[in-house]
């Protein structure tokens, strides 16, 4: 049993300690919301947040966090940071396919929170590590300057 | 003419004045001085064996123990392969050496190997069909090992499953493959004696060295090599490159060897292969912690330490002090490194388990901070990290990092390997496109 704290709630998972986070939260907790893009920490489809940080979640074993907050695309919403980008990204029709896009919202969601006002390298270095074969990036850039206006 | 004749005779004598100097340079523990006896005279409680937690347990399970302290598996498996069958490729300057069959498979394997054979080929370098063994296997360290313990290690890989598996030959070019020839490196570079205690020093130190010298061969990769490839133990310990990789100065020296470690954090970088604030081992160094030196008992660690805390300072001028402080949280702080694409690359495929401090969020093996790779202004590790990844045994079960080999050019590559060490250690590298193509021909696989 590991003890893991996500979105505001303690759930006792019985998995082994080498099971990847987004496995437990994909099929153990049924909270698919969080997507498997690569499996290597490549594409960031799988992105969560840990204490507020971003991370991927595919090669994260699930013994390694325990008793950290983990936030999904699930409750996002409910932070600050997390609203903001929610409304740009619904404001401006950032998602196309939208497969990659709540690994792409933690990312913009946990930037903002560290760096209100990003510039075009901030948004670079952020958000280089989520991938969309879609093509949005131009949008995704426009939503995050919008969401951070709005703050 | 008379002149001439001096010239001769002078060049002649430095000539032999050189291969006197590499033939009898010091053994690997002349270092110590003292006078060693032979393990029977000596007193204090018996450096071979296992701990006593296994004094009296099965032959079998005494000797995966000791396999395991002598590191074994990691040359004979190769990767995805069946434990102990060999075929793993040592690129040598010469060609390329398997490492052989060790499973008792009768036709492949050792299977038809006496207890003399099995004490021939590990003490003396001689397989049983008398043929000569390369020193690539390290008899000149396990010569050093006690009968004992050398049969205890065979009687586990005879209760081993037989994989039939032959060991394809190498690809040494004349005169590199008369095997014959080693009689005379043996002569000259194998001692062929059992581990000698010292008295003057404590059974922990005793039990170090056994351990370091006669199972683990720290030296085989962390020891240069002379001329004939045999340890040059002036520079004891003082580093080297092995299998593409650069096996660090593990000596005391406070710069560039383990000198300022203290003894908690030396232990815990054995024994786990991380220590907080000195990096994670990867490459050989984490196959050896993983295969072998995580299975050690606590106070085998101890005595790794304590024997360690002997080896003579030398200096490895190519490596700074590291820096022992984490990178700037912010992307923007930090060097300015010459090509833009090792920051892209490091944002897009790094940044995400790394960070940019360099401090991971989630998995303490994926923090560089005083980590000895990115204090290395060569760059070589951190170039092989990111060609063949890192897989690492951690509490909670394997740690991953992929392999990059594939995905990423050479000069991209060198590119963020140049931005890794710049922002991240000491001093920055200056890696090209032309030396990750050579080193990623030099990795084992």
């Amino acid at each position: 049993m590991i003890p893991l704290e996500i979105n505001g709630q303690t759930h006792q998972v019985e998995v082994s300690a080498d099971t990847p986070l987004l496995w437990v939260l994909r099929d153990v907790l049924g909270l698919t919301g969080t997507k498997f893009g690569c499996g290597i920490a490549q594409c960031g489809a799988c992105t969560v947040h840990v204490d507020g940080q971003a991370v991927r979640s595919c090669l994260l074993p699930a013994g390694a966090i325990k008793g950290r907050k983990i936030t999904t695309i699930e409750a996002v919403g409910a932070t600050p940071a997390g609203a903001k980008v929610q409304k740009a990204w619904l404001d401006l029709e950032v998602i196309q396919c939208g497969y990659c896009q709540s690994g792409q919202i933690m990312s913009a969601a946990a930037l903002l929170a560290s760096t209100p006002h990003p510039d075009d390298s901030d948004i670079d270095a952020a958000m280089a590590g989520n991938i969309c074969r879609c093509g949005t990036y131009v949008r995704i850039r426009a939503a995050i300057k919008k969401a951070a206006g709005a703050a | 003419m008379k002149k001439l004749l001096i010239v001769l005779i002078l060049l002649v004598l430095a000539g032999a004045a050189f291969a006197g100097w590499i033939v009898f340079g010091p053994g690997p523990l002349d270092f110590t001085g003292g006078s060693p006896v032979a393990l029977a005279d000596y007193k204090g409680p018996d450096p071979s064996g296992v701990p006593a937690s296994l004094k009296t347990a099965s032959p079998v399970a005494r000797g995966e123990y000791l396999a395991r302290a002598a590191d074994c598996e990691a040359c004979h498996t190769v990767k995805g392969g069946a434990s102990f069958a060999g075929g793993l490729a040592f690129k040598l300057p010469f060609g390329t050496l398997y490492a052989p069959n060790i499973t008792p498979d009768r036709e492949t394997g050792i299977g038809n190997w006496s207890d003399a054979d099995f004490l021939n080929a590990v003490h003396k370098g001689i397989a049983r069909d008398g043929t000569r063994l390369y020193p690539a296997f390290p008899y000149a360290a396990y010569t050093m090992m006690s009968d004992a313990d050398a049969l205890a290690i065979k009687a586990f890989l005879f209760s081993l499953p037989a994989v039939h598996a032959p060991t394809p030959p190498n690809t040494f070019a004349f005169p590199f493959n008369q095997r014959w020839l080693m009689v005379f490196w043996s002569a000259f570079f194998n001692a062929d004696h059992r581990f000698m205690p010292h008295p003057d020093r404590s059974p922990e130190w005793n039990r170090g060295a056994y351990l370091a010298e006669a199972m683990a061969h720290c030296g085989d990769c962390h020891t240069p090599r002379n001329l004939m490839q045999a340890l040059d133990n002036r520079r004891k310990f003082a580093g080297a490159v092995a299998s593409g990789w650069k096996a660090y100065d593990i000596t005391q020296d406070k710069e560039s060897g383990i000198g300022g470690w203290g003894d908690d954090s030396l232990a815990a970088f054995l024994a786990t292969g991380h220590a907080q604030g000195y990096g994670t081992a990867s490459g050989p160094m984490g196959e050896a912690v993983d295969k072998s030196l995580m299975h050690l008992v606590p106070q085998d660690i101890k005595a790794l330490v304590a024997y360690l805390r002997t080896v003579p300072a030398v200096s490895d001028p190519a490596l700074p002090a590291p820096k022992t402080a984490p990178a700037p949280a912010s992307h923007r702080e930090g060097v300015a490194v010459a090509d833009a694409r090792g920051k892209a690359i490091f944002a897009g495929a790094c940044a995400g388990c790394h960070g940019w401090t360099g401090q991971s969020p989630v998995l303490t093996y994926a923090t560089f901070t005083g980590g000895r790779a990115v204090n290395d202004p060569g760059a070589r590790n951190v170039a092989q990290a990111i060609v063949w990844g890192v897989t690492r045994e951690g509490a909670n079960g394997p740690v991953v990092m992929p392999a990059f080999g594939q995905a990423y050019s050479d000069v991209e590559i060198a590119a963020v390997a140049n931005y890794v060490t710049a922002r991240f250690g000491a001093a920055p590298s200056s890696l090209t496109a032309r030396q990750v193509a050579q080193i990623r021909q030099q990795a084992a696989q």
